[in-house]
């Protein structure tokens, strides 16, 4: 098993770095000159953009000024932002706690409300409660996020006040006080909410599913003809078999918040690097874009490198040599 | 069994005709009510959506400075958005272009997906490494990301529709090729195939006669899936403004209204149609694969 995730490891660096040319030359083919935002605007003079090329290794052959990026990537040197003129890694990393935190509370909004729900329905199966939740599993599954987010403000925000349209935190609260934590919490509901939906509906299903195969298996028999109660046989004997598998989907919850937190922030207008990512794109803010684009390849090869190991780990039937 | 067949010669009756698996499939998802209303539904907003030109005649293009975000009304079913124009008139049209590009997308995966898949599960070995570590390498590409640079680049350069479908397809492939190889891998053992290849069919005789034909079920249910992915991630790239041009009427582009908080709270006639249109496509569309998976499904008993 070790030996394995080793190896898986070590196999993430050829992919990244192959991510990496790609994310390269993508930046180069795209439109525009990231050169602009350093030259002063008003100094038209063709001598001094040229002086600044240089300067700036922009004449220099396309794979010398790669190996130039990259070196400089690998040591945490990730450019100066055109736009914010202050280092590329400054803007991320004051916006990445944000997006860390929405991260978080989404995936523990999808497990506590998925818990729940199916374990309801998988115990309860073919009663009224279990085909409301199935109904409202198939509107989640088919509500595109921004479609859920839209709606979410419209009811939630405007028609009924309860939770704000944007923002991570109220600025009026001091930093560190409880006041603000709540603040930051009632802020970050209901993108986590929206972010978590498809993967909430999803894992429902899937666990109520579960726990109608395994209550039909022989050991559940078994244990019921021990006389075992009928809610330690749930809670105990079929939950623990049927968590399992749940949990290799963690893996790819990382891989779809990479792509949730972009539309999410967006909608909710959540500082995040979702949010900044766009923003990069539109404003042409080359060194956050490659610095981002890389981020979000390395958490997408990271995700995927997670849900293989638990997999592996969870059924050892699989073999992962 | 037995006796049914005992029976039959007994009484000298025609042995009754075994329907084909097709044929079975068909019975089976007739039957189902709810798959069944859902394509009756999806295919009335696909024939509604195409024949937009011909069942309103009102000028999307036109902007209509004198009827500005009108509420809805006898003359304007769904009222008028910022610029004037008729919302129901841009709600077929957007339906028309929507539904187009997932269509064109999910063709294009389901082909190259098919094709790459065949091609490593068929052959094995280095040509199957070489492909898989290949699609590995595409699937390992964050989605939206790459595909809200790719846009970028190509924009404006080329017609924004076509740069769109291609972008999507060339991104979303990995995951039928993976599938369709898996089937390939599985079938391509049964003695039938062996047969094929002694008696001298070509390989390209062998997957596209044999080997496809079975596993072409996989490959529908999966075309289903895709279509409802596609649509989401069209309408989802033009919601954020990186997918179909602005001037053209998209569910996507007219969902974006909703970005301005004016719009949002207070003239929901604009962005509800567009959001229910989205929602009740993808419900019914995600209704039909289920319908489609359990009828395809040999063991299934319904």
């Amino acid at each position: 098993m070790l030996k394995y995730s080793l190896r898986r490891i070590l196999g993430m660096i050829p992919m990244l770095f192959l991510i990496s040319i790609v994310v390269f030359s993508l930046a180069k083919l795209m439109p525009g000159d990231s050169l602009s935002g350093e030259i002063d605007p008003n100094n038209t003079d063709p001598a001094y953009i040229e002086e600044m090329r240089e300067k700036l290794g922009y004449n220099d052959p396309v794979h010398i000024q790669y190996f130039t990026w990259i070196t400089n990537f690998m040591q945490g040197d990730f450019g100066k932002s055109t736009r914010y003129k202050i280092p590329a890694s400054d803007i991320i990393s004051e916006r990445l706690p944000n997006t860390i935190f929405l991260g978080f509370s989404s995936i523990l909004i999808t497990y506590v409300l998925a818990f729940i729900m199916g374990i309801y329905a998988g115990r309860k199966p073919y009663t009224l409660g279990d085909n409301a939740i199935g109904t409202a599993n198939y509107i989640g599954l088919a509500l595109p996020s921004f479609v859920a987010g839209v709606f979410a403000i419209y009811f939630f925000s405007f028609t009924l006040g309860w939770f704000p349209s944007n923002g991570s935190v109220d600025i009026s609260t001091t930093e560190g006080t409880a006041a603000y934590w709540m603040s930051r919490i009632h802020h970050v509901f209901l993108p986590a909410l929206v972010l978590g939906l498809l993967s909430t509906a999803s894992y429902t299903q899937f666990l109520r599913n579960d726990i109608i195969e395994n209550s039909r298996k022989d050991y559940v028999r078994t244990a019921r003809a021990k006389g075992t109660p009928e809610k330690k046989i749930y809670n105990q004997h079929i939950l623990r078999n049927s968590i399992i598998p749940l949990i290799t989907f963690l893996g790819f919850d990382i891989v779809a918040l990479v792509g949730g937190a972009i539309i999410t922030e967006t909608i909710f207008t959540y500082p995040g690097i979702g949010q900044l990512f766009l923003n990069s794109v539109s404003q042409r803010d080359y060194p956050v874009l490659m610095t981002l684009t890389m981020m979000f390849s390395f958490l997408t090869l990271f995700g995927n490198l997670i849900a293989d190991i638990l997999y592996g780990i969870v059924d050892p039937r699989i073999r992962l040599d | 069994m037995e006796i049914s067949t005992s029976k039959n010669t007994q009484i000298n009756l025609k042995p009754e005709k075994g329907l084909s698996p097709w044929a079975l499939a068909r019975k089976k998802f007739v039957k189902n009510k709810l798959a069944m209303t859902s394509l009756i539904f999806l295919v009335f907003v696909m024939i509604v959506s195409f024949l937009a030109p011909y069942i309103t005649t009102i000028d999307i293009t036109k902007i209509n400075i004198g009827s500005m975000s009108l509420k809805p009304s006898a003359e304007h079913w769904l009222g008028t958005d910022k610029n004037g124009r008729d919302v129901f008139t841009r709600l077929l049209y957007g339906g028309r272009v929507s539904l187009l590009v997932g269509i064109s997308c999910t063709l294009f995966v389901i082909f190259f997906g098919t094709i790459v898949g065949s091609i490593a599960g068929y052959f094995g070995g280095i040509v199957d490494s070489m492909l898989m570590r290949f699609t590995d390498f595409v699937l390992n590409f964050p989605f939206l990301v790459f595909v809200i640079v790719l846009a970028t680049i190509f924009h404006g350069k080329v017609n924004g529709l076509v740069i769109l479908i291609m972008v999507i397809s060339l991104l979303s492939w990995g995951g039928v090729a993976r599938i369709v190889r898996s089937k390939i891998l599985a079938e391509k053992e049964n003695e039938y195939i062996l047969a094929a290849i002694s008696i001298g069919c070509s390989p390209f005789k062998v997957i596209t006669k044999h080997l496809l034909p079975n596993v072409l079920s996989t490959i529908i249910v999966q075309a289903t899936i895709l279509f409802a992915s596609m649509i989401v991630a069209e309408t989802g790239l033009s919601f954020l403004g990186f997918g179909v041009p602005s001037e053209i009427p998209s569910w996507g582009n007219m969902l974006a209204f909703a970005n301005e908080p004016d719009v949002l709270q207070g003239k929901p006639w604009i962005w509800i149609p567009p959001a229910l249109a989205i929602t009740l496509t993808i419900l019914s569309i995600n209704f039909v694969g289920e319908g489609l998976k359990d009828a395809l499904n040999p063991r299934s008993r319904r």
